[in-house]
């Protein structure tokens, strides 16, 4: 293969796509928003055991094959106490697998056959993504021995993984190491408090690394995690997305074979166990280092689905809230200056979850301010943060509702197209998407329910869902700081 | 007739000379043939934070914020920093220019729908660029901003402030031994007129490149144009002076930084490379490290023998160019070329227990390293790495321009992307294991520990008492241990065996660290001035 040949299909296929998609941002009229916006063809086959395959045919990026498998099962489906962070855990084993009954067999070949291979593992899923050459796909035979190709080693480690104790052990001591990386963060320990709180009786309680007593215990949980295997790793709780230079019919006789024989069964449903708070809750976290305190204001929010009137002021809201031309930004960041930083915590995708989950405002305070007014600082910032959610409930009354709100369409789209810039960003926001409904037609769905909103629609949101049942305040600053407030 | 030739031949002559002057004046501009509808911009200015004056550390930081959020245009009529964020609020968030500081440059990034490039251009690029007005209040509130960054970073990142540590101290008494953010005492240094006086030194028409995702020579030249009146502002310029090459480490020395509360201790050991992607020898010497540590992938050595194999912590790798955006990125970011680079390899954070074993680990396998060089297949599979690798440096637009970028900086034609996959295929194992050879050794290290505070003074009599050091027992291998007469007997499986020989060798490896060598330093004493402290 030619670098330059890549180079420029690797352009080409931007272009392409952002020729298609800028035709639509330019034309705000109903006829053409019925236009396709994604310019690939999206092809899907359900096979016989449920599995979903879909294929995105982006052949101006020559020989790239973006090879995507989503387990619908993250840290929501850690169900049982003491076992947090059994599905990220897993997403380590998966790299691990015996193939051909050898240590490393899996990783081994696909090392050699040529693969950058990762994975990711959040609340309702975990993302195996392993990029490569499309002439990798099928098998191949060097002088020295027969390689299997990414069909046959992929297929091999979802529908017949092998793993022993000692891999488990000395993976969950991998998993330890992450943890450990992460744990100077206060916002590590915020989180789980957090979640703890707003969650009490749903597995998003907790976080997708775990607790770190669970963590430390993971080597004790072989057991458990064989379970959690069996349990979810099924095909009719997956999803195969292949994108790249590929032909989806090739694609789909070349990919039947292989994961046929994997055994369909039920997954259990994720049910609350109790009803969540209906008061609003507020805890302050004592930190042991001297770092900048921090505020977090959270609201439970509803269900996540694509192409819904909810689901579409969701993907507005951090334009509405947290961009620099929002009003709570300047007011914070620019006016009273008393914030050094505001963002969502978790981005817009802790609000899109399967089950409802929250939205979270974050503040970075000023250490000398908060050693000056302690408490009475925290206070304002958490109050003025409220208030700025609260003033989108009188959204529609705003001079300029209507014109303000086609500026964050059009920003939506183009951000939206943006981020669709190769192969494998093109299959992971669409696997991101798509497991709400599997719907090939999610991106259409989902932009054009933004297009349909309107002032009022924004307006119903925050009124349902910015109020103080909902809500969670959090704060966190050093245990000395607290002793200087007090002086 | 004659006379109207020479009339002719003077208009000419005239105009040749304004065009070059033009020429001149106007900064240069790299393409890259792609004729999207969102087009990827940059600005690349030549200095970063290596350019900051001695005591004004974090002047070009807040130099490239204030230009943002600084105000521009007319002093009577300034387009503020909040009119900037409405005015682009429409064309999407790349609109809104982002700014990256590095040691050597500033790069502003900006997407704009091809279809306002005009009114862009017009309303945003332009006076942005050549009308700054450096409002001295927004320098307050950045500053103040930048100061809880950084002092909470210190606290708080674990990874991120060993990794700075370590450049810092490679590069101990050159200008790039402090972090791109600034440091304290330098932060509180910094007025507007530095700022302004920053800009007009280096914010000028032949420090600066731009870079387009387009080949359209009017799109090329309106950009072109528009910046020509760049760095023009009354301000005394500041000395301007290449980045001193760092001095050459001599030995072992070892830096351990001490941290409140810290559960685990992150490892770093490095030194400076005479090497850049503009010689030679970079290809060899890029494709023997990614058999030895490539960033973030199971692939490598390290990785598999401290993570994959032992399970100590999540990741080891090593580097022969710096790698910016660490520890999050998993590719090397754009837009952060050096003209010094160096070595380094990172272990990340693992149990305090284990640490001195680990760096003897380290410092053996790269030993081992050198002495072992690679075997033919040990290459081949390298060389299918890097191939793979391709596929993610060069995934989107923003990226391969990104890469034009870096080739003006390193003089690079053809570039770096498009030479990639040809350099590669015909670098050789033979010369692979040359530039082994040739660049790398592990005599003369410098190291960075961070760690908790209480664990610091206790590693430092440890490394220097020089005694065997063990990491995890048998039993976590799931070796069986039987008590026959009070000797304790094990059966160890033949695979097993080699993973005990190489602790064993680990264990008992000689740092040859004195104590005199070993400084503990408070992390609340690092980046307040570009000095770390004695101890």
């Amino acid at each position: 293969m030619k670098a330059s040949l890549l180079r420029q299909a690797s352009v080409l296929a931007v272009v392409t796509l952002l020729a298609g998609l800028a035709a639509i941002v330019q034309a705000a009229s109903p006829a053409r928003a019925s236009e396709k916006v994604f310019p690939y063809a999206i092809h899907k086959k359900t096979l016989e055991n449920g599995l979903d395959v879909i294929v995105i045919e982006t052949p101006e990026f020559k020989d790239v094959l973006s090879y995507n498998t989503l387990v619908l099962a993250g840290a929501r489906n850690e169900t049982e106490p003491g076992k947090s962070g059994l599905a990220h855990l897993f997403e380590h084993i998966l790299f691990r697998h015996q193939y051909a009954g050898e240590d490393s067999g899996y990783e081994e070949r696909m090392s050699k056959l040529g693969t950058h291979n990762n994975a990711w593992t959040w609340f309702d899923g975990t993302f195996y993504h392993p990029l490569t050459f499309t002439s990798n796909l099928a098998g191949k035979k060097t002088p020295r021995e027969e390689l299997p190709g990414v069909v046959q080693l992929e297929s091999s480690r979802f529908t017949s993984l092998a793993f022993t104790k000692k891999i488990f052990q000395t993976e969950a001591g991998a998993v330890l190491g992450e943890y450990r990386r992460v744990a100077s963060f206060p916002q590590i320990k915020m989180s789980e408090r957090l979640l703890g709180l707003l969650f009490p009786h749903h597995p998003y309680g907790h976080t997708t690394i775990g607790y770190y007593e669970d963590v430390l215990d993971m080597p004790n949980e072989y057991e458990a995690a064989l379970k959690f295997y069996d349990t979810y790793y099924r095909p009719n709780n997956c999803v195969l997305v292949i994108a790249g230079d590929v032909k989806a019919e090739e694609i789909f006789a070349q990919v039947e074979p292989y994961y046929r024989a994997w055994e369909r069964q039920e997954v259990p449903p994720i049910i609350p166990t109790g009803e969540p708070p209906q008061q609003e809750q507020r805890e302050h976290v004592p930190w042991g280092a001297d770092v900048a305190p921090i505020v977090w204001v959270s609201h439970r929010l509803p269900a996540f689905r694509p192409g819904t009137v909810e689901g579409a002021v969701v993907e507005l809201l951090n334009e509405l809230l947290v961009a620099e031309a929002a009003p709570l930004y300047k007011k914070l960041r620019y006016q009273k200056q008393t914030a050094s930083s505001l963002f969502f915590g978790e981005g817009t995708q802790g609000m899109e979850s399967f089950d409802a989950r929250l939205l979270t405002v974050s503040a970075r305070l000023f250490k000398e301010k908060h050693a000056q007014r302690g408490q009475e600082y925290f206070d304002e910032v958490s109050g003025d943060i409220i208030t700025g959610m609260e003033e989108l409930k009188r959204f529609a009354r705003q001079k300029g509702a209507k014109k303000l709100l086609r500026t964050l369409k059009s920003r939506y789209r183009y951000d939206f197209l943006a981020g669709l810039s190769s192969p494998a960003n093109i299959a992971q926001t669409f696997s991101w998407y798509y497991r709400f409904n599997r719907n090939p037609e999610v991106f259409e769905n989902l932009l054009a329910s933004v297009e349909r909103l309107t002032p009022k629609d924004i307006e119903k949101f925050a009124r349902k869902y910015f109020v103080p049942e909902r809500r969670a305040v959090l704060t966190l600053a050093y245990e000395g700081a607290k002793e200087a407030a007090r002086k | 007739m004659r006379r109207n030739l020479v009339c002719l031949m003077m208009i000419f002559a005239t105009l040749a000379l304004a065009l070059s002057v033009a020429a001149a004046e106007a900064p240069k501009v790299v393409t890259l043939d792609s004729p999207t509808a969102l087009l990827q911009i940059r600005v690349m200015v030549k200095a970063g934070a290596a350019a900051d004056p001695a005591g004004l550390e974090g002047l070009a930081n807040l130099t490239a914020r204030m230009m943002i959020e600084g105000g521009f245009g007319d002093p009577r009529k300034p387009v503020t920093k909040v009119q900037l964020a409405e005015m682009t609020r429409p064309w999407g968030g790349g609109a809104y220019p982002h700014v990256d500081v590095a040691k050597e440059t500033t790069t502003f990034s900006m997407i704009v729908p091809k279809e306002r490039l005009d009114t862009y251009v017009k309303q945003v690029f332009a006076p942005l660029f050549t009308q700054p007005l450096f409002a001295a209040e927004e320098l307050d509130r950045l500053r103040a901003e930048t100061l809880t960054t950084l002092r909470s970073a210190r606290l708080e990142q674990i990874e991120l402030v060993g990794l700075i540590a370590l450049d810092n101290s490679i590069h101990t008494g050159t200008s790039y031994a402090h972090p791109d953010l600034g440091t304290e005492k330098g932060l509180a240094q910094v007025t507007a007129e530095a700022v302004r006086r920053f800009y007009a030194t280096h914010y000028t028409p032949e420090n600066v490149v731009v870079g387009v995702s387009s080949t359209d020579p009017a799109i090329v030249e309106q950009l072109r144009a528009a910046l020509s009146g760049l760095g023009q502002v009354e301000a005394p310029a500041f000395a301007r002076h290449p980045a001193e090459r760092p001095a050459e480490v001599r030995g072992r020395e070892v830096l351990i930084v001490a941290l409140p509360n810290a559960i685990s201790t992150g490892l770093h050991a490095g030194f400076p490379l005479p090497l850049t992607r503009a010689d030679q020898d970079y290809w060899p010497l890029y494709m023997a490290n990614i058999w030895f540590g490539t960033h973030r992938d199971g692939f490598s050595h390290l990785y598999q023998m401290i993570r994959g194999d032992r399970g100590y912590n999540y990741g080891d790798y090593s580097y022969m160019e710096h790698f910016e955006g660490r520890p999050f990125s998993l590719f090397p970011p754009t837009n952060s070329p050096r003209r010094h680079q160096y070595f380094s390899i990172w272990i990340r954070p693992v149990q305090h227990d284990y640490v001195h074993h680990l760096l003897k680990a380290l410092t053996w396998e790269l030993e081992n390293f050198i002495r072992t060089g690679l075997t033919e297949e040990q290459c081949a599979r390298a060389k299918n790495k890097a191939r793979v690798l391709y596929l993610s440096l060069a995934e989107t637009s923003s990226r391969l321009l990104g890469y034009r970028l870096d080739d003006e900086f390193y003089g690079l034609n053809p570039g770096y992307l498009d030479n990639y996959l040809g350099k590669i295929n015909g670098v050789s194992c033979g010369q692979m294991n040359a530039a082994i050879k040739k660049y790398l050794q592990a005599e003369n290290l410098k190291y960075v520990i961070i760690t908790d505070d209480e664990v610091a003074p206790k590693l430092a009599e440890a490394l220097a008492g020089g005694e065997p050091a063990w990491g995890k027992p048998p039993a976590d291998y799931q070796i069986d241990v039987k008590d026959e007469g009070g000797q304790k007997v094990y059966t160890v499986p033949a695979p097993k065996l080699e993973l005990l020989r190489r602790d064993a060798a680990w264990a008992h490896y000689w740092l040859d660290i004195p104590r005199e060598r070993i400084r503990i330093v408070p992390v609340e004493q690092l980046f307040v001035t570009a000095t770390i402290p004695k101890q």
